[in-house]
C-alpha cells in the first residue's frame, strides 16, 4: 500500500478543433504524496490548467484523454459522471483564478457554502451553516457570521478568494487544487493568502497542487516543483534542487528572466526567451522547447525523454550548462548604459500640482486626492501601488483620457489639465499612452500597418503612403518585428508581439512622454522580460521620458529612475529609486517590498501582513489613509491628523508621522 | 471559406436552410421564364383544378389562375420587400443606435424613450396604421414602412454592441489620437461589430417576410394584381373546404422561407459570434 494520494501516469490530452488536433498535455506522469504540496509552473499555453481540469474531469467535449489519473488507487478517468460527484468538491476540491466569477452574485455567501455541506455530507440546514462558519473561521475571516449573510459583491476581491478557499475546504478534502488563485489579487493580499494556505495544509493534512506562472509564489507554497512546457513536464523535483540547480534550459531561462529583488537597469539586462509557446500537433515528437532553446543540438529530436538526474530530480534535458555551445547569457545581460544618470540640472518636463479626480456626483469617490510631482525629461518615473490607489487614473489624466476634477498638469509651459478633445495636436503627439492589454488596445479589424500608420498620418502629418510604409518598417524593426507583420491583424499575433506593435505605435511619432499603464502585467514572464528590455533600450535611444505604472515593485525597481508609491489616491513616498528602495521609509513601501514573493529559496523573508482593506474611497480621510492597516502605527495621531511631509533630500520625501531615526 | 465548410459539417441543418433559401432565390429570378402560365392568366375551364390536373402542377384557384405561377411571381415581391427592409432597417438602426450609444447622456435617453414609444406599438399594428393612413401599398412604401417598424429593434441591438466595444481600449487610443467622432464610430468600431449586426439583419429578413405576408393576409399589403402570398391565403379562404391546396401551398411557401431563413440566421450567429 503506498501513501500516494494522486498518481498520474502517461497522461495525454488532445483537443480536436477546426485547425486540426493539437496536444495540450503530453505524456505527463507525476505522483503526489499525502500532505505534500506540488507546484506546477509554466507560461500560459503550457497545459497547466488542462492538467488540473483533467484531474477534476472538467474537460470540454472535444478533448480526448489517454493514460490514467489515480486518486488513492482509483482511476478517475474511468468513473461515470455520477460517480465523479463523490470526488468533486468533496474529496478533491479546486479553487479557480477569478473569485468574482466563481461565486454566484445573486446568492448570499452563506447560502453558497451551505449548499456544499448539504449536498456532499447530507447535513441538515443548521449543521451545514455550522460547517460554513467553521470553514470561514479557518480562513481567519473576522466576523464569519456577518460575512455569511453578505453577497459576494459586498466584500473585496481578497476576501472573495478566501471565501472560495473556505468553500473548497468545507468538506475537508484530501487534495486541493489551486489554479492561480492569487494572480488576480494585489501582492499584499497574495502574501496573506499564501501564508494561510501553507498553514492550513498542515493543519488539515491535505495535499496541494498549486498552479502558477510565478516562480516566487511557487517558491512560497510548494515542496515539489514541476516545470511544464507546451504540455510536457520538462523538469520535476524538490524545490531547492530545481531552483539551485535547474537542469533543463527552460527552467534555467525561466528563473533568470524574472526581474528579481535588487536587479536594476544599469547593472544588467533581463534574460529573455526568444519566440513563444507554440501549439503542438497531436503526434509531434522531440523536445517542445527546441525551437526556443539556445543549447539545442542534434540530439534534441532523437534522444528526447524524461530521465533521472538526481535522487528525486527528473529532467527531460541536461544541457542547461552544456559547454559545446557557448553561454551567451553573460553577453546578453550586459546593459546599454552603465551610469546612473543625474537629472538634477534639468527642467521639469511635466509638473503636476494638487491633482484631483473625483468620480460621481452624489456618492463621491476620491480616486486621486491631491497629488503633486514632477517628471524630468529623459527619466523614468515608476508609479507603484495596489489596485485602487489611483495610479492608473493619474496616468490617464496625464495622457488626456480623463479631465482632472481639480489641479493643474503643466507639460513644458502648456497647461494640459484638460481632456483629449480640447488638447492641441502637438500635445496629443507628445504624450503617448501604452495600455495594459495589447489585445484590447489594438483595433482587431485593422492591420498593423493601418494601426501604426494612422497615428503617423493623424499626428505627425505624414501623408505620403509609401514614405509612411518605409518608416513603419523601420519602427517595426526597432521593436524586433519583421516586414511581414505589416499586413497582419492583431489576433494573428501573440501577446508579446501585440504589445510590441502598441509600443511601435507610441514611438512612431517620437513623443516626449510615454505613459505606460501596466504594459507587462498581461504578459508571461519571459515575454515581460523582453518587453522591459525593449522599453529600456528604446528609452536610451529616443530619450523619451516614461511614466511607468505597475503594481509590481520588482519591475518598477528594475526600470525606474524615480519611484512614486501611491496609496488611496495619495502619494506615500517619492524619490530617486535607490533612496526609496534601500531602505524604504514609509511603512507602506516597506510592506509592499516585504510582500513581493522572493524567487531565491535561500532568501525567504517574513512578509509584513497587512490586514484590513483599503479605506473607503468615498470618505475623505482626516488622518493618514494608511493608518487602518499600518503595522507601525504610532498612536491616535495617525487617525486624526494627516501626516506631515518628511523631506529627506531634494528629491526624496514621504508622508508619515514617524521620523527617520538615523 | 474552409472554416465555413467546417462549420457546415458541424451543423447539417444549416445546409437544408441554405438550400431552401437558394431554391426560392432561383425561383424568384428565373422561375417565371420556366412557366407556361403567367400569374394573371385565368384558365376559365379549369377553376379549382386539383394539383397535377390539366398541366397545373399545384392546381388552380377559384378564378382558374395557376397557383404555381402565382407563388413564383409572389416570391419576387416578397423577397424584394424583405431584403430591402432588412437592409434599410439595419442601416437606419445602426446610425441611430450608434449615435445614441456613442454620445450617451441626454441623446441616449431621448433615443431610448423614443424607441420605447415605437416599441410599445406592435410593429404589425404600426405598419397597418401607417399603411391605412397613406392608403398606398407599393413595394417601395411597404419597404419603408416595415423598415420603420423594425428600426427600434435594430437600433437597440446596434446600440448594445457599440456599448461593449466602446469600452475597449482601442477606442481610448483613438480618442487621445484626436480622431473625430465619425471616424471612431464607423472606422474604428463598426468593423468589429459586423457579426452581431449581420445576424440581426438576417433575423430581420425572416421577420419581414412574416410581416409582409401578414399585411397581405390582412388586406393592406401589396395590392392586386401583384401576387402576394399572404393575400393568396386570405382570398382562397372561402374555398378551403373544396380546394384545400389553394391555401396550403402559399402557406407552405411562407413557412418554408421563414423557417429556412431562421435556421440560416442561427447558423450565421454561430459562425460569426459564438465560435470566434
Amino acid at each position: 500500500m503506498n501513501d500516494n494520494i494522486l498518481e498520474i501516469e502517461n497522461l495525454h490530452v488532445r483537443f480536436s478543433t477546426f485547425d486540426g488536433e493539437f496536444s495540450a498535455v503530453n505524456n505527463v506522469s507525476l505522483t503526489l504524496g499525502t500532505n505534500e504540496s506540488i507546484g506546477i509552473i509554466g507560461e500560459s499555453g503550457c497545459g497547466k490548467s488542462t492538467l488540473s481540469f483533467t484531474v477534476m474531469r472538467y474537460l470540454a467535449n472535444n478533448a480526448s484523454v489517454e493514460g490514467s489519473v489515480r486518486y488513492k488507487g482509483e482511476n478517475l478517468l474511468e468513473k461515470t459522471e455520477h460517480e465523479m460527484e463523490k470526488y468533486r468538491g468533496d474529496r478533491i476540491a479546486m479553487v479557480f483564478q477569478n473569485p468574482y466569477s466563481s461565486l454566484n452574485p445573486a446568492l448570499t455567501i452563506g447560502f453558497q457554502l451551505d449548499e456544499v455541506g448539504m449536498h456532499h455530507q447530507k447535513l441538515s440546514k443548521k449543521k451545514a451553516r455550522e460547517a460554513t462558519i467553521q470553514a470561514l473561521e479557518l480562513m481567519n475571516l473576522g466576523d464569519p457570521k456577518g460575512i455569511a449573510r453578505r453577497y459576494p459583491h459586498q466584500v473585496s476581491g481578497g476576501i472573495q478568494q478566501r471565501i472560495c478557499i473556505a468553500m473548497a475546504l468545507l468538506c475537508r478534502p484530501d487534495l486541493l487544487i489551486l489554479d492561480e488563485p492569487t494572480t488576480a489579487l494585489d501582492v499584499t493580499t497574495e502574501a496573506v493568502i499564501l501564508d494561510s494556505i501553507k498553514e492550513l495544509k498542515d493543519k488539515l493534512n491535505m495535499s496541494l497542487m498549486y498552479i502558477s506562472h510565478d516562480m516566487g509564489v511557487i517558491n512560497k507554497v510548494a515542496e515539489q516543483v514541476v516545470v511544464m512546457y507546451s504540455g510536457e513536464i520538462v523538469e520535476r523535483g524538490p524545490k531547492n534542487e530545481i531552483f539551485d540547480n535547474p537542469t533543463h534550459p527552460y527552467t534555467r531561462a525561466l528563473i533568470n528572466c524574472m526581474p528579481r529583488g535588487g536587479v536594476v537597469k544599469e547593472k544588467t539586462k533581463l534574460n529573455t526567451i526568444p519566440g513563444y509557446v507554440k501549439r503542438r500537433g497531436a503526434h509531434e515528437g522531440g523536445c517542445p522547447f527546441a525551437d526556443r532553446c539556445e543549447k539545442r543540438n542534434d540530439t534534441c529530436e532523437s534522444k528526447y525523454g524524461i530521465r533521472q538526474v538526481g535522487e528525486k530530480h527528473f529532467a527531460a534535458c541536461d544541457r542547461a550548462y552544456a559547454t559545446d555551445i557557448p553561454d551567451t547569457l553573460k553577453e546578453k545581460l550586459s546593459p546599454l548604459q552603465q551610469e546612473v544618470q543625474s537629472f538634477d540640472s534639468q527642467e521639469d518636463l511635466l509638473q503636476v500640482s494638487n491633482l484631483h479626480k473625483i468620480y460621481g456626483t452624489r456618492r463621491k469617490v476620491y480616486a486621486v486626492n491631491g497629488i503633486e510631482f514632477a517628471v524630468k525629461p529623459r527619466s523614468v518615473i515608476g508609479i507603484v501601488g495596489e489596485s485602487g490607489c489611483g495610479k492608473s487614473t493619474t496616468g490617464h489624466m496625464v495622457s488626456g483620457l480623463y479631465k482632472p476634477s481639480k489641479g493643474r498638469i503643466l507639460f513644458g509651459d502648456t497647461d494640459i489639465s484638460i481632456a483629449w478633445n480640447k488638447r492641441n495636436k502637438e500635445t496629443l503627439k507628445n504624450i503617448q499612452l501604452i495600455f495594459q492589454n495589447p489585445g484590447r488596445s489594438l483595433n482587431p479589424s485593422h492591420t498593423v500597418e493601418q494601426i501604426i500608420g494612422r497615428a503617423m498620418k493623424k499626428l505627425a502629418n505624414m501623408n505620403d503612403a509609401a514614405e509612411r510604409r518605409e518608416k513603419i518598417i523601420q519602427i517595426l524593426k526597432k521593436v524586433d518585428l519583421g516586414k511581414d507583420y505589416l499586413e497582419k491583424k492583431p489576433r494573428q499575433l501573440s501577446g508579446g508581439e501585440q504589445q510590441r506593435v502598441a509600443i511601435a505605435r507610441a514611438l512612431s511619432i517620437s513623443p516626449n512622454l510615454i505613459v505606460c499603464d501596466e504594459p507587462t502585467s498581461a504578459l508571461d514572464v519571459s515575454v515581460q522580460a523582453s518587453v522591459l528590455n525593449l522599453l529600456n533600450d528604446l528609452q536610451a535611444e529616443t530619450h523619451a521620458a516614461y511614466m511607468f505604472i505597475s503594481h509590481d515593485l520588482n519591475v518598477i525597481n528594475y526600470l525606474s529612475d524615480y519611484i512614486m508609491v501611491m496609496y488611496a489616491g495619495k502619494i506615500a513616498e517619492y524619490g530617486m529609486r535607490d533612496e526609496v528602495m534601500n531602505p524604504p521609509f514609509h511603512p507602506y513601501t516597506e510592506a509592499l517590498l516585504s510582500a513581493m514573493p522572493e524567487v531565491d529559496p535561500t532568501k525567504q523573508k517574513e512578509p509584513i501582513e497587512l490586514l484590513g482593506q483599503l479605506p473607503d474611497p468615498a470618505k475623505k480621510p482626516k488622518g493618514c489613509p494608511f493608518a487602518g492597516r499600518c503595522h507601525k502605527q504610532v498612536g491616535e495621531i495617525c487617525e486624526k491628523q494627516y501626516p506631515p511631509k518628511v523631506q529627506l533630500s531634494d528629491s526624496h520625501y514621504y508622508y508619515c508621522h514617524i521620523k527617520p531615526t538615523a | 471559406m474552409k472554416y465555413i465548410l467546417y462549420q457546415l459539417k458541424k451543423h447539417p441543418l444549416a445546409i437544408v436552410g441554405i438550400a431552401i433559401i437558394l431554391f426560392w432565390l432561383i425561383m424568384a429570378s428565373v422561375g417565371p421564364s420556366l412557366l407556361s402560365y403567367t400569374h394573371t392568366a385565368m384558365d376559365s375551364e379549369n377553376q379549382m383544378a386539383a394539383p397535377g390536373e390539366e398541366g397545373h402542377l399545384l392546381g388552380t384557384d377559384s378564378l382558374g389562375r395557376d397557383l404555381l405561377a402565382r407563388i413564383v411571381y409572389g416570391s419576387r415581391s416578397i423577397l424584394t420587400v424583405a431584403l430591402m427592409t432588412s437592409i434599410v432597417s439595419t442601416f437606419i438602426g445602426v446610425i441611430l443606435g450608434f449615435s445614441a450609444g456613442y454620445f450617451g447622456g441626454k441623446i441616449d435617453t431621448t433615443f431610448l424613450r423614443g424607441m420605447d414609444i415605437l416599441m410599445a406599438i406592435p410593429p404589425l399594428v404600426l405598419s397597418m396604421v401607417i399603411l391605412g393612413i397613406l392608403g398606398d401599398s407599393s413595394i417601395l412604401s411597404l419597404t419603408l414602412i416595415v423598415s420603420i417598424a423594425f428600426v427600434p429593434a435594430t437600433a437597440r441591438v446596434s446600440r448594445g454592441v457599440l456599448l461593449t466595444e466602446k469600452s475597449q481600449e482601442y477606442v481610448s487610443a483613438a480618442r487621445i489620437r484626436g480622431e473625430s467622432h465619425l471616424y471612431i464610430m464607423f472606422v474604428e468600431i463598426l468593423p468589429n461589430t459586423t457579426g452581431p449586426i449581420i445576424v440581426e439583419a438576417t433575423a430581420r429578413f425572416a421577420y419581414s417576410i412574416m410581416m409582409v405576408a401578414s399585411l397581405g393576409f390582412l388586406g393592406v399589403g401589396l395590392q392586386p394584381p401583384t401576387p402576394d402570398w399572404g393575400m393568396m391565403v386570405i382570398e382562397n379562404k372561402p374555398i378551403i373546404a373544396q380546394a384545400p391546396w389553394t391555401v396550403l401551398f402559399p402557406a407552405l411557401a411562407i413557412a418554408s422561407l421563414v423557417i429556412a431563413i431562421s435556421i440560416f440566421s442561427d447558423f450565421v450567429s454561430k459562425v460569426l459570434i459564438h465560435e470566434r
